[in-house]
This record gives structure tokens, sequence and C-alpha cells, in this order.
């Protein structure tokens, strides 16, 4: 309803035109989301020598798939492993990484989730369903300036023989934000 | 004229809008040092949360100069140019006892932040 009102009052005004509004609907609702993500993180668990630029910097190598742009400008890929998981949130509002995750989900802008995870991410964890013995690292990155991160997920086991392609469909946008794992494939 | 028009929504979307800027500004801090943020509470914007002000954390990574919000939301321009760095801050200095186990937290942080400390 506030949405509406504002969409409403700004195109009195003048000062946007509705198509362009339907326009960014149709972008992140088509073009821009989650499965880019997953396609960066599929490249990287096939091929060493991406994963190393991607790590390296994680906004030239992800641009060379062709993700780029507002809320990707300046990006950050860190690594879950066996003795490290990392997770993101923005304490300061809803930043996010929007070229490779889209728009970010509404829990993830939620004043609960973004208060508790710093102090606590074991128990946010735990709410997702991912329980990490204490032998593993957990680091969470606070968005809240100009960097944006990417989860890369640990590569389940049993996947060596899947394409790239298969192993994209594997990976889900909680797994990038670091509140899931990435599930081995059913057999 | 409106603002917003359908023609420009592309540009905008894939060109974005870094706050990096195109300034040499030697850094206070590299990776690896001590640092100390400060306690300080304006009542004007900042990227300074309540939760890491008078903390002690590590350098992990130098990103190169970004405007400073702090200064930016003053000016209505990109302003005072210097370093960003990811600042780890170990879950117990944060959080005391009541820290998770082997938890930690990393936040972008700017020089006008951070002092050295002790390491």
């Amino acid at each position: 309803m506030r949405v509406k009102a504002l969409e409403t009052l700004l195109s009195e005004k003048g000062l946007v035109d509705s198509s362009a509004i339907d326009t960014v609907i149709e972008l992140y609702e088509t073009k821009i989301g989650p499965r880019n993500g997953a396609a960066v993180v599929a490249r990287a668990w096939s091929d060493p020598d991406y994963k190393a630029r991607l790590l390296e910097n994680g906004t030239k190598a992800i641009a060379e798939l062709g993700f780029e742009g507002v809320q990707g400008e300046d990006m950050m890929v860190v690594e879950n492993t066996d003795s490290v998981h990392n997770v993101v949130v923005c304490t300061l509002c809803s930043c996010y990484p929007w070229p490779t995750l889209g728009l970010p989900p509404v829990w993830y802008k939620s004043a609960p989730y973004r208060s508790k995870v710093v102090r606590d991410p074991r128990g946010v964890l735990s709410e997702f369903g991912v329980e990490l013995p204490d032998s593993v690292e957990i680091r969470v990155w606070d968005s809240n300036a100009e960097l944006r991160y990417l989860v890369l997920p640990n590569r389940p086991a049993g996947t060596d023989d899947l394409s790239e392609a298969e192993l994209a469909e594997l990976v889900t946008r909680d797994s990038m934000i670091g509140t899931a794992l990435v599930a081995a494939p059913a057999s | 004229m409106p603002l917003l028009t359908r023609d420009i929504v592309g540009g905008l979307v894939a060109g974005g809008a870094s706050c990096r800027m195109d300034a040499e500004v030697a850094p206070k801090f590299k990776a690896g040092d001590k640092v100390a943020t400060l306690n300080i509470n304006p009542a004007s914007h900042t990227r300074l949360p309540r939760y890491v002000r008078g903390k002690h954390g590590t350098i992990t990574h130098d990103h190169g100069v970004f405007a400073f919000p702090d200064s930016s939301a003053e000016s209505g321009t990109h302003s005072d140019p210097q370093h960003v760095y990811s600042v780890r801050f170990e879950g117990e200095e944060l959080w005391g006892k009541d820290a998770n186990a082997n938890a930690c937290l990393y936040i972008d942080m700017f020089d006008s932040y951070l002092e050295a400390a002790e390491s």
C-alpha cells in the first residue's frame, strides 16, 4: 500500500514514468536473479583457474560471465570450506549483490535476521536447519558499506561426474547468502 | 520530463554507481595490522554501527579508495576519499562471554573509523 502510494505520487508529480518501473520489475523477475550466482558457483567448482580469479577479484571474474552493474560494482566472494562457513548480512539496511542474486528475500531485510545473525550466527543457522560443529569457524560478513558479498558454497560430495549446468541446478539462493548448504543430488 | 524513464533503466541497472573514487590517498593500514574502532556517536549519518564501536580487530583486506559516507551525507556529493578495509573482530570481543564458539565478524571499515592498536 505504502509502495503503491509512493509510486502514484512520483508518477503524478511527473518524476518517474510508470513504464520505467514495469521495466525494472521485469528485469529482476526474468533476467537478474540467483540463477546468475549459481552459474558463477558452478563455473568456480568446474574450473580451478576461474575459482582463483573469482576469489582474487570477484567483481572482474563475475563480469566475465556477463553479470555486473548496480549493487554489484564492488564484489567479494568468500569461500566455504570444511573448516570455514561464511554468512552475509547487512545490519544497516538490506545491501545485497543484485547482479548475482537479484533482489533480497523479505527475511534478509527483516530486523530479527539482521540483529541476531551478528550476535548468534549459530542460532540463526540452526533456525535455517544448518547445524555446524564448533570446529567450523563461522564468519559473518556485515555488508553495511561498499562491498557486496557472495558466498561460494562447499561443493557437495558425489558430484564429480556432473556437468557445469547440472552443478548450477544444485545451487540455491540461500546457499550463496550462507544460510543453507548445497545438498548432494538425490541418487 | 520524468527523471526516470524506460529508456534509461537498462543503462542504470547495467552501469551501477560505485562510490569508488579515483584518488591518490595513502592507506593508514595494511592487512595484518591490529586496529581499534573509535567510539563516536554522531547525530548524522555513519557506517560505523554501534556494535563495533570501541572494539579491537585486525585488518584483513584493503579494498581501495571510496567516498566517505559520513562526509558525503553532509556535502551531498562524493567526499573525503579514503581506504576501505575488511576488518575482522572475534566474537568474544564483540559479545563477551555470550559469544558463539569459534565465530567472528567481518565488516567494511573506513580509515576515519580506525586507530592503530597494540598487537
